[in-house]
């Protein structure tokens, strides 16, 4: 069951920009007059986590978004002697506890039809706050999926 | 878009129905609440006015339009007065609608006095169990169709909708209602139907046990309804009042319907689950709470306050926090941690005091290690009773949502069947 909203062709285009050519870190998508799912911030490629959490509450405590990353991180397999580097693209839905049901609503509904459209992101992370969001809890729920 | 008409958002008033076993929820979308609650039984009496006086019908509640033998009480101003020879029925069955000849009088009332409108105007989307069987969301789909000749119709899983207006996509949702309380997964907004698990332990299981506690203690529990004048005694003492006097005896289900109410009062005020498992010791420094019965009889309630409520928790199989961990364990694992990480209660039992703490306590001893326990509960009364309600009040006022609509014209292209491919 979906909400109907569709997705905008400069969604699928900047995000095949940040998987292919690494051309940005981030990009933040909202829902423009409730109908499409458009892009408002596209974030350079040497910006930090923290500037894409401000990005994402952006809008204020009353705002959703979704918010596309491309995450780096090390990790060192058991019986290995280097580190290797990872980089996981995740997909976040954020709707604070504290929106309105409306937007939550909107939100929650039409987070199916983005998933569709953007393929080959490796995580699907819905958050309500920032234990959920911050760089740590995604990091620990992307390490989940490696090998020891 | 196939039909080329725009059904919904802001120009035609759609309708949101979220039937359940204690009452049907009915309103205006966009609305932050449903109009009216209406309780899910119907009084039915033999029509004896109809032949001496046929005209004064319509004040008293009667919404059959045309003659009938019988005289239908629908709403609570009407059902709690004692009627000679009025019996109630309840049209739900497990959480699906099982009489659909009363489910069309309940309609019928509430297009006349609610919505005050003409069914054929407005969208209607309603709400279903998550077990809901083809045959019977076929059915509704043709009454609504045929009978209301409403222009578009929409059936959405009430799990879906708890779990939108919570702000999640995927989430394990957990509906303590009246009759059963249910562990339902969604994924992407679809039910995981085959891992829905029930427990028939509600808000009626715990009404039932406070009954008989209280049949126990011998308190008179003689509804209000049918008590015209109490006097002031002192805690413990014989209750003194008056009962109304009636030339006829009530009958049988009215009375089990109005002391189910009484009694629901009762459980609803005085009723705590415990933090942990019940322990009397703990317990008795806990405050007891005060009561006063229609009958005036009044006393403080302690330990049995929570010795009642534990029946929720303590059952080995039906406790909420099992069913809900046996539902996660029947789910994929890949998305188990997703359901554990966005746990949603909703429905009108999960309003007994000390719930949502000792559930969230009783599944994080259930929830695995590797993966982190977050519950979402709705603060507001509003948005836990009626949480199904509000969520398809704002899914059916979204603008993009127009085109998800069944019409009428697909109706009469395709028929009942196709119920099943618009709303999966």
């Amino acid at each position: 069951m979906a909400s109907g909203v569709t997705v905008s062709d400069v969604c699928k285009t900047t995000y095949e920009e940040i998987k292919k050519d690494k051309k940005h870190r981030y990009v933040i998508f909202f829902i423009k007059d409730e109908r499409q799912i458009d892009v408002e911030v596209i974030g350079a490629r040497d910006e930090e986590y923290d500037q894409f959490l401000t990005n994402l509450q952006a809008g204020g405590a009353g705002e959703c978004r979704y918010g596309l990353y491309d995450f780096e991180y090390t990790h060192q397999c058991q019986g290995t002697s280097e580190a290797s580097k990872k980089q996981k693209l995740f997909l976040m839905s954020w709707c604070p506890d504290t929106a309105k049901v409306k937007k939550k609503m909107l939100y929650s509904s039409s987070f199916d039809a983005l998933k569709k459209s953007l393929v080959g992101v490796q995580k699907y992370i819905q958050a309500t706050d920032l234990s959920e969001a911050s760089q740590e809890a995604v990091e620990e729920k992307l390490r989940a999926t490696d090998r020891q | 878009m196939s039909t080329g008409m725009l059904y919904g958002g802001d120009e035609i008033g759609a309708l949101v129905f979220d039937p359940g076993h204690h009452s049907l929820r009915v309103g205006y979308a966009q609305e932050d609440t449903p109009k009216a609650e209406i309780p899910a039984v119907v009084g039915v009496a033999p029509d004896e006015s109809f032949k001496v006086e046929p005209e004064v019908k319509t004040e008293d509640g009667n919404v059959s339009s045309k003659p009938s033998q019988n005289k239908y009480y629908i709403d609570t101003t009407f059902l709690h007065v004692p009627r000679a020879n009025m019996e109630l029925h309840s049209y739900m069955k497990d959480g699906m609608i099982e009489n659909w000849d009363m489910f069309e009088k309940i309609l019928d009332y509430s297009y006349e006095k609610i919505i005050q409108s003409e069914s054929q105007y407005h969208p209607v989307l309603f709400s279903e169990s998550p077990w809901n069987q083809r045959q019977k969301r076929e059915k509704l789909t043709e009454i609504m169709f045929e009978k209301y000749k409403v222009p578009a119709f929409f059936l959405v899983k009430n799990a879906a909708l708890a779990a939108f207006a919570n702000g999640r996509a995927t989430a394990l949702v957990i509906d303590s209602g009246a009759t059963h309380t249910s562990a339902v997964p969604v994924l992407d907004g679809y039910v995981i139907s085959n891992a829905v698990v029930k427990s028939p332990l509600g808000g009626d299981y715990l009404i039932l046990r406070a009954r008989e506690m209280l049949d126990s203690l011998k308190i008179d529990l003689t509804p209000a309804a049918l008590i015209s004048a109490k006097d002031v005694v002192r805690e413990k003492d014989i209750p003194r009042c008056t009962r109304k006097k009636l030339n006829f005896q009530p009958s049988n289900s009215w009375m089990t319907y109005m002391m189910k109410r009484t009694v629901q009062d009762f459980q609803q005020t005085v009723l705590q689950v415990a933090e942990s498992p019940y322990d009397e010791r703990f317990v008795s420094n806990i405050p007891s709470v005060h009561y006063e019965f229609p009958s005036g009889y009044h006393q403080d309630f302690g330990n049995e306050r929570f010795k009642l409520a534990e029946g929720l928790f303590d059952h080995a199989m039906l406790g909420a926090g099992h069913i809900a961990a046996t539902s996660a364990g029947m789910c994929d694992v890949d998305i188990r941690p997703a359901l554990y990480s966005s746990v949603v209660l909703t429905g009108g039992n999960s309003l007994v005091q000390g719930f949502s703490d000792r559930l969230s306590r009783d599944l994080q001893s259930r929830t695995p290690g590797s993966m982190k326990l977050k519950m979402i509960a709705a603060n507001g009364t509003v948005e836990r009773r009626f949480g199904a309600w509000v969520g398809g009040s704002i899914l059916a006022s979204i603008g993009t949502f127009q085109q998800m609509w069944m019409s009428m014209q697909e109706y009469q292209e395709s028929g009942k069947s196709q119920i099943d491919r618009k709303c999966p």
